[in-house]
């Protein structure tokens, strides 16, 4: 048996020789899709699935690819917004169809807000924002005629956030007519949309293997035009290493999330390119300003020092390679209304001084942080270039679900924390950090910092129509978070993509769900 | 009167029958011991299972209703009863992780592992056995000291830094292999997964590049795999050979005129073919539950790889699951050892 066992290895592994090509009309993505809980749209709320969902289902209203502060229409045609009467009144493309040859109807997106919200999964809280709850939906869409609709809300929220909240994945408008086929008890489809899908994007979804791979399929009736490829495997490879081998094969045409060592070894390789995108993921450290057993972490001195003893330049350039910037304030670059100054850098000297001013001795605190790269590549670096300030932080590294139910049961003293925004709009960042209810969950309120007159001018700020007045809300709101407050945001990613040079086309944008597969060629 | 003579073939069969129910009754503690240990881990893991699914920005209505549906707002005692009595209905939970019922990934990821470790085995125990007595027989020579020396490696090297190695140099150098996976995307999803062997159903589509292509991908897992299993059979038979030939009925073959090689396969082997099957049989096992590394390197959508990511993301359901599979092979293959070993062995008998 092992004479004949062995040369049929050897003579299988020696003559496989042409390895090295993905399929012809066919982009062969590597990344890790373990994440994945749903592709659902009212579900997806993991980077994967958020990745995928645009793929296979559309919006009324997306923010524009090479412009996301401008919104576009997609299967709406136009509309029409009454800011007194929070409305948004809204045509559909008369001719747009689903991937199933149905045609697009109002039907089909109340359907969808319906579901969506009164599913209520783990994204339903953007559409909370308007308003929405499981109780008030019904009454808040209503059918006009057989292209156009009226969608109310009851929240104070200006038809420009409205859009915004409308341009998100989990307002995907899927194909009731298929679904309603596959609908099990009061599931809305749930079950059988994590698997297919029922929408009108430039793919379909023609097989769904858990942890293995996605594969789409060319939608040829897609309302934005047919995509230019005939298909896209999104494959799962979970190594890192065999992510990079594979890319520089050539079994790969698009390789994502390589840590910064395997980017570094593909800079300049022949036959790749290493694409670097803005993201809008932002890292944050947060003091909780409610632990009663260290007080010195609700001192605004203590804060003010702390913004002085993070060494900013080493963490981005020489710790992460160049995969993040130096960014110093709520809204990420790229987002209307951010502020790109960074008035703070590495100086214990001032920082010692304001902890002397302010009678500050024997400083200390602990840090809970997720124990993997970048957080406790940062987390080490706080830790020296605190303690040359005279602060001693103890860390507490765990898994990032411990690090998240630690800080949710407010038992943390301070936490190094990523925020990568839910909607294209700053209210995203606004509600999370400079919104404090006392019933909220929000980053504010999970590090009980009591702020009414910020909250005040968060509510404002999203109700305010005119646009640019609404912008210098925010930017005022960032200055005063910058200077008075328990967080000190530390840096912004950069999406490290590498594909192979023949691939043509390829998009990406600063949200999660910005990932464009349709204009590409190879 | 003289009292009746008992039946000896009834006596066989209440034996038999009482051996078996004490079988079944051990399988059966076993099995509810493990579930117990694994639940009581899960449950005692710091990892928040709900935030696991819903993320750090959802709601708290949201947050209550995963928990409600997970049934993790009931006491430990009653979920695990819960759990009991839908296994005993065939009911194994939904994956969190996949959305898909638990048995339906397990037969999906197991048979992956199974074809890799069985593969492994195979060559394993084949070169290892061999190699192993070889050792023996010239004990102290150079081959003794390499074998040893390659064998120290295995038991010593990382497995997952090996397996890159190899893929760095037979995949990316040399482009003698093809990549991580198990099929070519222009195979994995037209070829139909009827039995879930990737060897199998190449061969059953009648495809005969697509069998050929899955065999090129078997090589090098299977390598790595087996060159793990080889690495302590090889020890373990050697060891168990030396022993065996400082007993004195092989000092009696040697006086005999027995030659070296005779005595080795006549006598020492046959005595310790009891000690070769339990090895082979424990390198089996921790082969179905410990290639994660192996998978993951590789790509390989097995039990580990489909364990790890269940782990990692507190999916109770999918880490009770693979445990009691693994729990059962663990138990059915040690049960079916011992049986060779007391059909081969008339000592045990």
């Amino acid at each position: 048996m092992t004479r004949k066992l062995l040369p049929l290895f050897v003579l299988t592994a020696l003559s496989a020789s042409a390895y090295a090509a993905t399929p012809p009309n066919t982009l062969v993505v590597a990344q890790g899709l373990d994440d994945i809980v749903s592709l659902d749209p009212a579900e997806a709320n993991e980077l994967s699935s958020i990745q995928t969902v645009p793929s296979l289902y559309q919006r009324l209203v997306q923010p524009d690819r090479n412009d996301p502060a401008k919104i576009t229409p997609i299967l709406a045609e136009s509309w029409q917004a009454d800011a007194a009467a929070k409305t948004l009144t809204i045509k559909l493309k008369s001719d747009a169809k689903f991937a199933s040859g149905n045609p697009l109807r109002p039907e089909d997106v109340i359907f969808s807000y319906t579901r969506a919200v009164t599913l209520n999964k783990s994204p339903a809280f953007i559409l909370n924002v308007l308003g929405w709850q499981p109780d008030n939906i019904a009454s808040q869409l209503k059918k006009v005629d057989d292209h156009t609709l009226q969608l109310s809300w009851t929240a104070d929220v200006s038809p420009a956030v409205a859009l915004n909240i409308l341009s998100t994945p989990i307002a995907s408008i899927v194909d009731e007519k298929l679904v309603a086929a596959n609908v099990k008890g009061s599931d809305f489809g749930n079950e059988w949309l994590k698997m297919h899908s029922a929408g009108s994007g430039a793919f379909k979804m023609r097989v769904y293997q858990p942890h293995q791979a996605i594969v789409l399929e060319a939608n040829e009736t897609s309302p934005t035009g047919a995509p230019k490829l005939k298909s896209v495997i999104i494959k799962n490879v979970p190594d890192p290493a065999s992510r990079r081998l594979l890319i520089q094969q050539g079994d790969a045409d698009v390789a994502r999330d390589l840590g910064a060592d395997q980017i570094d070894a593909l800079q300049g390789k022949p036959g790749l390119q290493v694409l670097s995108i803005p993201s809008a993921e932002q890292n944050y450290l947060v003091f909780n300003t409610g632990n009663s057993t260290n007080p010195l972490l609700a001192n605004p001195a203590f804060w003010e020092a702390a913004r002085w003893l993070v060494d900013y330049n080493g963490i981005t350039k020489d710790l992460l390679k160049g995969q993040y910037f130096v960014h110093q304030s709520f809204l990420p670059v790229g987002f209307p209304g951010a502020l790109d100054n960074t008035p703070f850098k590495f100086d214990p000297a001032k920082a010692k001084e304001i902890l002397a001013k302010a009678g500050i001795k024997d400083a200390h605190f602990t840090l809970d942080v997720e124990n993997k790269p970048p957080f406790i590549t940062i987390a080490q670096s706080m830790q020296a270039s605190f303690a040359q300030g005279g602060v001693k932080v103890d860390l507490l590294p765990a898994a990032g679900s411990q690090v998240y139910a630690r800080v949710r049961a407010k038992q943390h003293q301070a936490a190094i924390r990523l925020w990568i925004p839910d909607y294209f709009d700053a209210h995203s960042n606004a509600s999370a950090f400079a919104y404090n209810d006392g019933k909220s969950s929000t980053v504010a309120g999970l590090n009980s910092w009591k702020i009414p007159e910020l909250n005040k001018a968060t509510l404002a700020a999203v109700a305010e129509p005119d646009t640019a007045k609404r912008l210098d809300l925010y930017k005022e709101m960032q200055e005063e978070l910058q200077r008075h407050s328990p967080y000190v945001f530390i840096d912004q990613g950069k999406t490290q993509i590498v594909v192979r040079d023949n691939v043509k086309g390829y998009q990406q944008g600063l949200n999660a769900d910005m990932v464009w597969y349709d204009r590409v060629t190879k | 009167m003289p009292a009746a003579l008992p039946n000896p073939t009834a006596q066989r069969t209440r034996r038999l029958l009482s051996a078996l129910l004490q079988s079944l009754l051990t399988l059966a503690l076993t099995l509810l011991g493990l579930l117990l240990v694994t639940f009581a881990l899960s449950a005692l893991s710091p990892v928040d299972r709900v935030l696991q699914i819903v993320g750090d920005h959802a709601s708290q209505s949201t947050y209550d209703q995963v928990r409600h549906q997970l049934g993790l707002d009931r006491s430990l005692p009653v979920q695990f009863w819960h759990y009991l009595v839908n296994l005993a209905h065939g009911d194994l939970g939904t994956a969190s992780a996949t959305g898909q019922p638990v048995l339906h990934d397990l037969l999906a990821a197991f048979p992956a592992t199974l074809e890799l470790a069985t593969l492994a085995l195979i060559i394993g125990a084949v070169f290892g056995v061999v190699a192993g007595v070889l050792c023996a027989r010239y004990a102290g020579s150079p081959w003794d000291f390499a074998v040893r020396t390659l064998t120290l490696l295995g038991n010593s090297v990382p497995i997952f830094w090996l397996g890159l190695l190899m893929l760095a140099l037979f995949y990316a150098k040399l482009q003698w292999s093809p990549g991580p996976g198990r099929l070519d995307d222009i195979y994995q999803f037209t070829i139909e997964a009827k039995t879930g062997f990737a060897l199998i159903d190449t061969w059953l589509s009648g495809d005969k590049e697509a069998f050929r292509n899955a065999l090129s991908h078997l090589v090098l897992p299977v390598l790595l795999l087996a060159y793990y299993s080889l690495a302590s059979i090889t020890r373990l038979t050697r060891s168990a050979c030396l022993s065996e030939m400082n007993k004195e009925y092989i000092l009696l073959a040697r006086a005999k005129g027995a030659g070296e090689m005779s005595i080795l396969l006549r006598h020492v082997l046959p005595n310790i073919r009891g000690t070769l099957l339990t090895v082979i049989a424990l390198a089996y096992t921790s082969m179905l539950e410990g290639a994660v590394l192996t998978e993951t390197v590789f790509s390989w959508p097995g039990i580990g790889r489909y364990l790890t990511t269940a782990l990692f993301a507190g999916d109770t359901a999918a880490i009770m699951g693979g445990t009691l599979l693994i729990g059962v092979c663990f138990v059915l293959i040690n049960n079916l050892t011992d049986v060779l070993v007391r059909l081969t062995d008339p000592r045990v008998r």
